[in-house]
């Protein structure tokens, strides 16, 4: 097990580094002081959080179980705070100021919510395998869990950030679906949910319903919305098997690509490094989210095993979307990929997500 | 716990989906975005060399280039351009309006310089330059733009330059031509384009995405077209073209040996820089011109041959031996072919091979050419090269045309008679020949029997074409036959009664036939093909005027060419 720890370790490193190189060849010919010490200070995040991998990993998640509660209060007390004195900044309002550090507390949301879930739906000690939801009916099963999960989601949707309230309510299906709460529940309130939706298309803001229609075509509108999309499409397009080489690209380095060091990062990494190297990275992330996955099998406590499967998924999910988004294949929504994207918020919780991970996996063996 | 197995798929089949989905963008696609990249950042500045001169002989220059010069603006910001605008309009004399909107219609991205004026005098061209002090975004490029000193001299010749069209580009394309580019139409301008046509140079840069220089990338020097050198000598040209003043026709001269054509006019000629220069309304006239002046009628009109045929009548009757220098015939007017009255022009009673030459009688060639039979005279014309283009440099030579029995037979589906025989024997009928070809046949007399090949280039890129050139080909004619004929042709332009005895008054001696080519309802063309001076001769000529009736009127022409070389001590 120590051996697992050190894969993950590894892993996430490697994909770090890549991170920070894509980070500096995406900043290189971009004029300023904040540009030429941004890979910097994403090392700093990365050293940081590493700190908060020993740290969290030596602490027994099983701690989480008692201050879950006040994970959950802090997550949404700092995504009410955004509303009060938050940051706009790419015309949302996502950020808090603390300092030097610009924090995004919906990161963190999503974090305190996996937690919160599993504990919700597991019993208390850690000798009872077996999960409270199997006994639970529609409403401790379903419109429970809902409600508290309704009061931050709702606060990020309204930011407003309808990717990572999208993430946090596929978090939720997937935990439900994990807890083996029935799956008729599922299936009709996904009914239920989904039904109106296209009822729901005016309550979108204008920004939104432009992003979906664009996704639908870019070319409705290559010079404004569907920029980002064309732009990276290139950008990944023209890398070519072998990629141009890095600090090469001229779709990044020449700022076509807009957002290239956060959320379009496996873009500029894909134009620079080529096929191998996006299908490499992308393997990175498949073994990684893949030891999460064999940390939650064999872990027999079931409050830890839907915490490993939670954390694992909240980081598939942003995978999955991000790079889709990249490649233009989902709609764009401001979801950072995990570990390569600039923003120190995306990297602490990343970190302490496998921090988490990592000590499931070693208190497994002291049961 | 079988739904982790099941999540565990789902994300298996996520991440192969998320793999094949770069494959189809960075592998199968790769090609299309990485031009589409390209594109995004790559721009080309680019600057034009100048397209290969035109010499003649003498190493004058028949066609080069000027500069043209058009004000630019460098669009990076916009209060300079406003005080350029108005700067411009207050020196070129157009109104600000005006310039404001070419701006906008030319306007591409920022990086890119903005023409507001094309081709404005070069003197205002100096004083925006001198602006460019206080105002450094005035930029004034140069553009070469072709130019024939000589202005309509040798048009035909020359050819002249346009945009490529439709036709051209899908021939060209594959040879590095695009659109918009300016190629030769007609004459040597297009027959040579490939040597002539400069290499676009510039500077190529990288820009950003708000159309900012990033870095220029490099630079390629534009590379001059080639130089061609003609064996054309505009003296004669210039002499020519004078005596064939505005009368419709051709006019050719050939050194008899080499076949070096010294000067080919055409009428009606044009100005070629008004292709050049874009002016429409030019452009539309000569192209709407019922006297078609585009159109090298040395070349590409063919016309009934007419009397001139008569020389190659009488070669195919001495070679063949069915008539001898000295065989006569009686004219009386007329005789009857196959029941059909056959006229001559006038009465000539009994002459030999050289008189009937001179008098250029009818009668007496009806009955050689029935002699001879109708297939020998098609393979004796074809002998001198007619029916078939002479592969002179220059597009659009037509081969004209020279009827057979056999030829009657396959395509018309008609009898070839006796009196189809008597037409052809006085060059008329189906005959189409050009003034190149007789030229051509012409120079066989001259130089005792070679068939030569005409030409036009010297040298291309100072390299001499004149061992390239194809050799004169003998054509194995009898030295006495020859003489006969050369006989006649002298009595024609030096005897009394001859055809062409207009010459005779020259101090150079002209020998040669003329022509009256039947062409009803309208007037007849008039023919000269010579060569002079007699002994040695130097030169070879034909002469044509379309609809100018008698073969005399053609003399004329080559008369007064004659003399005016002769008297600018060009013989």
């Amino acid at each position: 097990m120590r051996n697992t720890t050190l894969f993950i370790l590894i892993i996430a490193l490697v994909i770090c580094v890549l991170g920070v190189l894509s980070i500096y060849s995406s900043t290189y010919q971009k004029e300023g002081r904040i540009w030429e010490t941004i890979y910097q200070r994403q090392i700093l995040w990365i050293i940081l959080g590493l700190l908060l991998f020993t740290i969290i990993s030596n602490i027994s998640y099983r701690r989480f179980w008692d201050w879950t509660y006040l994970l959950y209060g802090l997550a949404v007390l700092f995504l009410a705070l955004v509303f009060l004195l938050g940051v706009v900044r790419l015309g949302a309002q996502r950020w808090l100021k603390l300092g030097w550090f610009n924090f995004q507390p919906s990161e963190f949301a999503k974090l305190a919510i996996t937690i919160f879930l599993a504990r919700y739906f597991s019993g208390k000690s850690s000798d009872d395998f077996h999960l409270l939801s199997e006994k639970f009916g529609v409403f401790r099963g379903l419109i429970m869990p809902l409600f508290f999960i309704g009061i931050p989601l709702f606060l990020i949707i309204e930011q407003p950030d309808l990717g990572t309230g999208m993430i946090l309510f596929i978090i939720f299906i997937s935990m439900l679906y994990m807890t083996n709460v029935k799956l008729r529940y599922i299936v009709s309130f996904l009914v239920v949910i989904i039904l109106p939706l296209p009822f729901m298309w005016h309550l979108l803001r204008d920004y939104q319903k432009e992003r979906l229609m664009v996704f639908l075509n870019p070319n409705i509108d290559p010079l404004g919305a569907g920029y980002t999309v064309i732009q990276s499409k290139i950008a990944i397009g023209s890398g070519g098997f072998f990629g141009k080489g890095w600090l090469s690209g001229t779709q990044s380095q020449l700022h076509f690509l807009p957002e290239s060091h956060t959320d379009f990062i496996f873009a500029t990494f894909s134009e620079e490094w080529g096929f191998l190297g996006a299908v490499f990275v992308l393997f990175l992330y498949y073994l990684l989210i893949r030891q999460g996955l064999i940390i939650a099998q064999r872990t027999n406590d079931s409050f830890g095993k839907l915490l490993a499967f939670g954390i694992s998924f909240m980081l598939f999910i942003q995978v999955a979307i991000n790079v889709a988004m990249n490649m233009g294949l989902a709609p764009i929504v401001g979801i950072p990929l995990p570990l390569m994207s600039y923003g120190g918020s995306s990297v602490f919780v990343t970190f302490i997500a496998l921090g988490i991970l990592v000590n499931i996996n070693k208190q497994r063996a002291v049961f | 716990m079988t739904r982790i197995r099941i999540v565990i798929w789902i994300f298996g089949a996520v991440f192969l989906l998320l793999a094949f989905g770069l494959l189809n963008l960075e592998v199968i696609h790769s090609g299309r975005y990485r031009e589409l990249g390209r594109r995004n950042c790559v721009r080309l500045l680019p600057e034009n060399g100048c397209r290969g001169k035109i010499f003649d002989r003498n190493g004058f220059i028949i066609a080069d280039s000027k500069l043209s010069y058009d004000l630019m603006i460098l669009p990076q910001d916009s209060i300079e351009q406003d005080k350029i605008i108005i700067a411009a309009s207050r020196i070129l004399g157009k109104s600000e309006k005006d310039l404001r909107r070419t701006f906008k219609s030319n306007y591409i991205s920022i990086s890119v310089p903005v023409a507001i004026a094309k081709n404005i005098d070069i003197k205002d061209a100096i004083a925006l330059d001198e602006l460019k002090v206080d105002l450094p975004a005035i930029t004034i490029q140069p553009n070469p733009l072709r130019h024939y000193p000589q202005k309509r001299l040798a048009s035909h010749v020359l050819g002249y330059v346009n945009e490529i069209d439709h036709w051209r580009l899908t021939k060209l394309e594959d040879y590095g031509y695009n659109t918009k580019d300016i190629v030769g139409f007609g004459g040597v301008e297009e027959k040579y384009d490939y040597y002539l046509r400069q290499e676009e140079g510039g500077v190529s840069f990288e820009v950003d995405h708000r159309g900012k220089l990033v870095r220029t990338l490099g630079f390629r020097p534009p590379v001059n077209g080639k130089d061609i050198q003609l064996t054309l000598d505009i003296r004669i040209q210039k002499i020519v073209e004078e005596s064939l003043g505005n009368k419709k026709g051709a006019v050719v001269i050939m050194d008899p040996y080499s076949g070096e054509i010294i000067a080919m006019a055409s009428s009606p000629a044009f100005d070629p820089e008004v292709f050049a220069e874009k002016d429409n309304a030019s452009i539309n006239n000569l192209v709407s011109n019922p006297g078609s002046p585009l159109v090298n009628r040395a070349i590409s009109s063919a016309y009934p041959a007419g009397s001139i045929f008569k020389v190659i009548v009488a070669t195919a009757g001495l070679e063949n031996k069915k008539i001898k220098g000295s065989t006569s015939f009686l004219c009386q007017g007329s005789v009857r072919v196959g029941g059909r009255e056959f006229k001559c022009w006038n009465t000539h009673g009994l002459q030999d091979l050289a008189g009937a030459l001179q008098h250029s009688c009818n009668v007496y060639f009806y009955k050689t050419g029935l002699l001879v039979g109708a297939q020998a005279l098609h393979d004796y014309a074809q002998k001198f090269g007619l029916s078939r283009t002479t592969s002179l440099e220059l597009p659009y030579e037509v081969p004209g045309f020279i009827p057979s029995p056999i030829w009657r037979k396959i395509n018309r589906f008609k009898s070839w008679f006796d009196g189809d025989t008597a037409n052809l024997s006085i060059g008329q009928g189906d005959v189409a020949v050009t003034p190149i070809q007789i030229t051509r046949m012409m120079a066989v007399f001259a130089n005792n029997g070679y068939l030569v090949y005409p030409c036009l280039t010297k040298s291309i890129d100072g390299r001499d074409m004149t061992r390239l050139r194809k050799k004169a080909e003998k054509l194995n004619l009898k030295q006495e036959n020859i003489n006969i004929i050369r006989e006649g042709l002298r009595r024609v332009a030096n005897e009394e009664g001859g055809t062409g005895s207009v010459f005779a008054t020259l101090p150079v001696s002209v020998a040669g036939k003329t022509g009256t080519a039947q062409a009803p309802p309208k007037q007849p063309h008039a023919w000269f093909a010579g060569y002079f001076p007699y002994k040695n001769p130097k030169y070879v000529i034909c002469v044509l005027l379309e609809h100018g009736g008698p073969g005399y009127y053609s003399c004329l022409v080559g008369k007064q060419i004659i003399e005016q070389m002769a008297k600018d001590g060009l013989i």
